[in-house]
């Protein structure tokens, strides 16, 4: 039988350490996830199956991998200092999506805001002195979110190119030695009460569109005046908590800011990347998983008394479905390459609109597949499509927040017109 | 909305008679005012709430006797000709839930497929389960996809998991862990497609209470979830004749009504989902004040979600005046209406979902959320679709539309 790991990857691109971290990653995925995942949809508000699952993959009782992205001296793992930092986050989000999307992106997303200041070329020593502990030390799992959205722009912040941050209302003041941040923010991924620290994108002159009056300010949960609200109930996406975040009257050490004027609006830029590369990395590691639930549907149940993979109009659909993986699975790392070339002669800096453009693109592309062939194959079940004891039907909800997500798909289609055709106007 | 619904997605009414539309309007005036304007309550203590309003639709109002023959003290909608009502009605409750709607489809699918003019035994059979003053819940067991271990007898390649054995002068139902079409758990009778042991189709209504009936444990689904699933397993069941109807035009006249009620059913719900996206895209801004309609790439991606569900409304207007005419000598053959509902059914199906997952992509996180509804539309369409394909996706469609237009003689088992 053939397995999942006979997707074509680049091979020349991967990482030394990939083998290794799939290994135990899957290890995990399969003794902590995949035999309690269809509880996790009535697990939505509490976690209670859920975090354990996280606790072992996360934190120090379990594989650690909170940790990851701290150098070494610090107590984590240096992966900051990888050049394979994009090809590892593309092999970690596959492995835990194939189990769960909704854990990969939570887990994920607790390195979105920390990539700012433990990536080269930018670490922040101080910041991740400071933060080191409340994740290298942990034998909980701790969780980091970007804090973007908010109620009257919804993606319009992470439009940058064409709005520079001008819609922005969340206002960071400088007061002395402290920032005073006010504002409201919607849906961030790890909020609802799940989030250790935050980084929140303010402005320090409302309705400005100069990147020096762009700030990225990280903000601790327990700092007096941020308070977040419930779980939204949503389709799915049960492991991943969003919620309403308000911080008033905020105040944090003026060295809490990410880097400067003017830095941080370009390390923003580059935060979009590697949420692009994740996103593919979830939505190819649930493709994955939909091939292992399919290869049994359709070789143990009948169209005309054959097996279903053995009729050749059947044949057709899956073997497209199969197709469409590969081709997402070379995508996605392929886009985990654009981003590891970053430091490169050959390379484009993740800021760049060709970075930009071409990973939004791809994303696009994956997710489109992804929709189509998540809800194609619940067809091919048939009225055991909607059945969630088949796992498709969870990952089918699961997936389409990936699609629209980061702007969604008209974003990503403007970005590329802009790129493409030199828009002007877009 | 500045134009009624009605309005914007044309549909052919002059099929519809006076009485059809006054009990048309009164499906909307419930939709409107039991649950499209308590969106929020309704779901947040759902299954009460379903029950409830169910009740008022059912017995209230009264649709539980719509299709019953006015022998049996129904309103007498039991005849081809009606098939333009019925979708219309059925448009206007799936509007407000899919799920009641789909619950209804399955009655009057049940109703007119097997007992249309109650000229046959198992119509007053089947009449007298819904002749009560309490709502009635049905289940559907279609054939599907069959298993390795077993040869089956087939319908149009699709197995039939259910044999019915004549024994001494009895009639007896036997399948094991048999998936119905929604509703397995809460089912007070089974419309079941089976085969006798020379492999010949056949429909049998089988009472949920009959001694050797059998309902798994509840399913967790996609979708429509007032409607539980369970699997049936059919223990010896011994049935009187009177349960049993013969032959493929039994089951085609299933599938024809299905067709069209669930096309209906689905469109509904899209128009919901229309009036929640207009709503969207005149009240949020993007690119920092531009009124989401206003931009032409979002107005491009609205125009598909009116686009589907406009050619769906068609589509369903259309396969129900092919019903219609079935009353008529100039009719087409049973053959060929099966063939063009499963052809419409499968294209207004996929319409109605594009028509969703297209708009969902403008609303973003929110489509996503469930305090919008627009995400319940979304699992319900898409739990239809599947059912409706049985096994193998389009498929058995595909093969079912090749077979009769270009004469294919030996498609059915799959080989080629």
């Amino acid at each position: 039988m053939k397995s999942i790991d006979d997707f074509s990857r680049p091979e020349e691109y991967i990482s030394p350490m990939d083998k290794h971290f799939r290994s135990v990653v899957r290890a995990w995925a399969d003794k902590d996830v995949l035999p309690h995942r269809r509880k996790f949809d009535e697990d939505w508000k509490d976690h209670a199956l859920i975090e354990p699952a996280f606790d072992t993959l996360m934190a120090n009782k379990g594989l650690g991998i909170q940790k990851a992205l701290f150098p070494a001296d610090l107590g984590g793992w240096g992966l900051g200092q990888s050049d394979y930092a994009f090809t590892i986050a593309c092999t970690l989000a596959e492995e835990v999506g194939r189990a769960d999307t909704a854990m990969a992106v939570a887990f994920m997303v607790t390195y979105w805001p920390l990539t700012t200041i433990l990536v080269e070329p930018h670490v922040n020593r101080r910041l991740a002195a400071q933060f080191a502990p409340m994740f290298c030390k942990s034998d909980k799992a701790v969780f980091a979110a970007l804090a973007m959205t908010e109620p009257q722009g919804g993606a319009d912040i992470e439009n940058m190119e064409l709005l520079g941050g001008k819609t922005i209302k969340t206002t960071a003041r400088l007061d002395g030695d402290e920032w005073v941040i006010n504002g409201h923010k919607l849906w961030p991924t790890n909020t609802a009460g799940v989030g250790q620290l935050f980084g929140v994108p303010c402005t320090t002159r409302l309705g400005s569109t100069d990147p020096n009056d762009f700030a990225l300010i990280f903000v601790p949960a327990d700092v007096k005046g941020v308070t977040q609200g419930g779980p939204y109930e949503k389709a799915g996406m049960a492991a991943d908590k969003n919620g309403d975040l308000w911080f008033e009257d905020v105040r944090v050490p003026d060295w809490y800011r990410a880097h400067g004027p003017g830095k941080d609006a370009q390390v923003f830029k580059e935060i979009i990347p590697w949420g692009l590369v994740g996103s593919m990395g979830f939505i190819v590691g649930a493709m994955m998983n939909l091939y292992e639930v399919l290869y049994e549907f359709v070789s143990t149940r009948t169209y005309g008394n054959r097996p279903l993979k053995e009729n050749d109009a059947i044949s057709g659909l899956i073997g497209r479905i199969a197709g469409d993986i590969e081709v997402c699975r070379i995508l996605a790392y392929e886009g985990a390459r654009i981003g590891d070339r970053r430091n490169r002669c050959y390379g484009h800096p993740l800021y760049s609109e060709e970075v930009l453009a071409k990973l939004r693109n791809l994303k696009d592309f994956v997710c489109d597949r992804a929709v189509e062939n998540f809800g194609r194959a619940m067809d091919v079940l048939g009225v055991y499509g909607p059945d969630r004891e088949y796992d498709i039907e969870k990952h089918w909800r699961d997936i389409k927040i990936i699609q629209l997500w980061m702007g969604g798909k008209q974003l990503c289609q403007m970005e590329a017109a802009r790129y493409f055709y030199n828009c002007k106007t877009l | 909305m500045h134009k009624p619904l009605d309005g914007l997605f044309i549909s052919t009414r002059e099929q519809i008679d006076e009485e059809e539309q006054r009990i048309v309007n009164t499906v909307r005036q419930w939709a409107d005012r039991e649950i499209i304007a308590k969106r929020l309550a309704y779901l947040e203590n759902y299954e009460h709430e379903f029950a409830a309003k169910r009740r008022i639709i059912l017995m209230d109002i009264g649709l539980q006797r719509l299709v019953l023959s006015e022998v049996n003290g129904g309103f007498g909608w039991n005849s081809n000709t009606r098939a333009p009502g019925l979708a219309a009605v059925l448009m206007e409750i799936g509007r407000a839930d899919a799920a009641i709607a789909y619950l209804s489809a399955l009655q009057f699918t049940t109703i007119l497929a097997c007992a249309a003019e109650d000229t046959t035994f198992a119509g007053a059979l089947i009449s007298n389960f819904y002749s009560t003053d309490q709502p009635v819940n049905p289940a559907l067991i279609l054939p599907g996809p069959g298993t390795l271990d077993e040869q089956t007898p087939l319908f149009f390649g699709r197995a039939i998991n259910v044999r019915l054995v004549h024994e001494s002068e009895s009639n007896i139902v036997i399948g094991k862990n048999i998936r119905p079409t929604g509703c397995g758990a809460i089912a007070d009778h089974f419309c079941v497609v089976c085969a006798d042991s020379s492999g010949k189709p056949m429909v049998s209504i089988v009472s949920a209470d009959t001694q050797g009936v059998q309902k798994g444990n509840i399913l967790k689904e996609t979708g429509l979830n007032a409607c539980k699933n369970a699997d049936v397993t059919f223990n010896n069941v011994k049935l009187p004749q009177a349960a049993i109807l013969e032959g493929n035009e039994v089951v085609e006249r299933i599938y024809i009504w299905l067709n069209l009620l669930l096309a209906a059913t689905s469109v509904g719900a899209a128009m919901n989902f229309f009036e929640i996206v207009y709503d969207w895209a005149n009240t949020r801004t993007i690119k920092g004040g531009s009124i989401m309609k206003e931009n032409p790439l979002c107005a491009s991606v609205l125009a598909d979600v009116a686009e589907e569900i406009a050619i769906a409304r068609f589509l369903t207007d259309d396969i129900a005046r092919l019903i219609a005419m079935m009353a008529s000598p100039h009719s087409p053959e049973l053959q060929h209406v099966y063939t063009m509902s499963q052809i419409v059914g499968y294209r207004i199906q996929q319409g109605t979902l594009r028509a969703v997952n297209r708009g969902m992509e403008l609303m973003g996180s929110a489509g996503y959320a469930r305090e919008w509804h627009a995400e319940k539309h979304w699992r319900d369409i898409k739990t239809i679709q599947s059912y409706l394909c049985g096994v193998g996706a389009e498929v058995p469609v595909k093969m079912d539309t090749a077979r009769f237009f270009f004469d294919c003689k030996e498609i059915q088992g799959g080989q080629s």
